[in-house]
């Protein structure tokens, strides 16, 4: 095995089509962007690129395969390095990176491009479009009509039910959020909400509100990674990646994702994302204490006070008091998404889990300005996605 | 519109082979004999890593059950879904069927009366309606 590091990420700013931010560009014109500024950053030239690891699209470029990856190397020129184009829902950016970390890990590349970036489509995400009765997730629309807002809203009212959550908590996480994403030039959203904002927006699903969900958002995000060994030749310091891990949902996990399970003996309700998680842990030796700071993948406020639980970097029930003490906020003492999350950013979702590696190389190199965690040694990333996909990478200085 | 609702014959299913009404209100399933567990819709191989033998057998479910948890629709879901305008937020439920199914699906009664850990029971009722005709999906109704 060999050592990986982070050399460079890039970003391109989220936003939503026809705005001032994004406007009518191109998955290929927003991902051109991000890797540009990935290469700079990192100091390397497209020609020393051995492959691309890339999130695959499944709204936007690719030619309509889904070949993302293609689209880049079309774009920075035909080198005839391999592509690697990985599917997994909202965690395919996450997938993107465990692949490149497993290529230079393995010895196989030196130097790999990670990459994800999305332009979206209007609205709640859809289905496939195929009227297919074999489609679970088909099925669970037509039948019952229940989009992921709708599922995100049952967890949290269990939530509300179990351990008393108010409806004040939980906008207080967006509240929050919205503050860090003040000092994020790459947010979507870069202004502050009160907690009457976010206790006057409408619901969306109760007892979810509109600013306590994500919004789908255009944007890119890309990496540069290398072994140890290359990266003396660019850098004095480098971000080291302790591990990165992938993983599925489990059979006794607590929600159906279709329509149906067995009554489960069990309470975990993400199955999928505390197992790529706890193999983080397992694989890195880095347990939940020694983390600095967690950017997991907050769809919706709910997740930001039931992830912790579930992995162990608090106990369950706790969340709320952390938050209301400031403890999840960048200068507390378990800081969780300092980028602003999926909440500010909105989701374009295969550039998420490629999104959180640069917020965690910005966070440990000292780079992230007003949402900076102070002294920031171990960052943890999670992201998961439809078909109980999830990764899990720990990057530390 | 509820006099096409309760006739009978002019009721069909959205989507077909899902359900049935005809002997009180059924979801088409499956259960593993080996060990037990349930599945909605059928399957053809048992899913549980921990069973020994897959011996799948269909059956139905229906009855009775506790609301685990609820949310609310309280904008119209994206297509495949439909439903009849004008749009009315509706509740939708996760259900623990007595015999052993957790399973979601729409409920009745208005969101304002849900709570979780309530008695529901199965019933088959119309989600939306066109050409003539009520089409139906699972739901359940509080007791
Ligand atoms: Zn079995």
């Amino acid at each position: 095995m060999q050592e990986v590091v982070v050399l460079g990420v890039g970003m391109h700013r989220f936003g939503k089509t026809g705005d001032a931010i994004v406007g009518e560009k191109s998955v290929t014109e927003l991902c051109r962007h991000a890797v540009d500024m990935a290469m700079k950053d990192a100091g390397v030239s497209w020609k020393q690129v051995q492959a691309v690891s890339a999130a695959s699209s499944r709204f936007s470029g690719g030619k309509g395969w889904g070949l993302n990856g293609n689209d880049i190397v079309e774009d920075f020129g035909c080198t005839g390095i391999p592509v690697y184009n990985l599917s997994a829902g909202c965690a395919a950016g996450g997938n993107a990176f465990n692949i490149g970390y497993s290529l230079v890990a393995g010895g196989i590349h030196d130097l790999v491009l990670v990459v994800g970036g999305e332009v979206m489509p209007k609205g709640m995400i859809q289905t496939s479009g195929v009227e297919d009765a074999n489609d679970p997730e088909y099925l669970r629309q037509r039948c019952v009509g229940m989009p992921g807002p709708a599922f995100w809203a049952t967890l949290a009212r269990r939530r509300i039910f179990d351990y008393g959550t108010t409806e004040e908590q939980m906008a207080k996480v967006t509240v929050k959020a919205r503050k860090c994403s003040e000092s994020n030039p790459f947010a979507r959203f870069q202004k502050a909400v009160s907690l009457d904002e976010v206790l006057a927006s409408p619901y969306v699903s109760n007892p979810l509100r509109l600013f306590e969900i994500c919004p789908v958002s255009n944007g890119a995000a890309a990496a540069v990674i290398c072994s140890k060994e290359m990266a003396r030749r660019f850098t004095s310091k480098p971000i080291t990646v302790a591990t990165s891990a992938v993983a599925t949902i489990g059979f006794d996990d607590a929600l159906p994702r279709s329509l149906a399970g067995p009554v489960p003996s069990g309470p975990s309700f993400h199955t999928e994302a505390k197992s790529a998680v706890m193999k983080a842990f397992e694989r890195s030796g880095i347990g939940p204490r020694d983390i600095s700071f967690t950017e997991l993948q907050d769809n919706t406020c709910y997740y930001e006070l039931a992830f912790p639980e579930e992995w162990g970097l608090c106990e369950p029930g706790e969340a709320e008091r952390l938050l209301e003490a400031g403890e999840t906020a960048p200068t507390g003492r378990m800081p969780i998404n300092p980028s602003g999350g999926f909440v500010s950013f909105g989701e374009a979702t295969t550039a998420m889990g490629v999104f959180q590696i640069a917020e965690l190389t910005w966070q440990l190199r000292g780079q992230a300005g007003g949402r900076q965690v102070p002294d920031a040694k171990v960052g943890l990333a999670q992201t998961n996605g439809l078909g109980g996909n999830a990764t899990a990478a720990i990057l530390k200085r | 519109m509820n006099e096409i609702a309760n006739t009978a014959a002019l009721r069909e299913p959205c989507v077909p082979g899902l359900f049935s009404e005809e002997e009180g209100a059924r979801l088409h399933g499956a259960r593993c004999n080996c060990c037990n567990t349930p599945y909605f819709p059928r399957v053809a191989t048992c899913r549980n890593p921990s069973c020994d033998e897959s011996r799948i057998v269909p059956c139905t479910f229906g009855g009775e059950g506790n609301l685990w948890s609820y949310s609310v629709a309280d904008f119209p879901p994206p297509p495949p879904h439909r439903y009849d305008q004008p749009f009315v937020p509706y509740a939708i439920g996760v259900v623990d069927l007595d015999s052993g199914l957790r399973v979601v699906g729409q409920m009745v009664d208005p969101a304002e009366a849900m709570q979780v850990g309530a008695r529901v029971r199965l019933v088959i009722e119309p989600i939306h309606h066109g050409d003539g005709k009520a089409f139906t999906s699972w739901k359940f109704k509080l007791l």
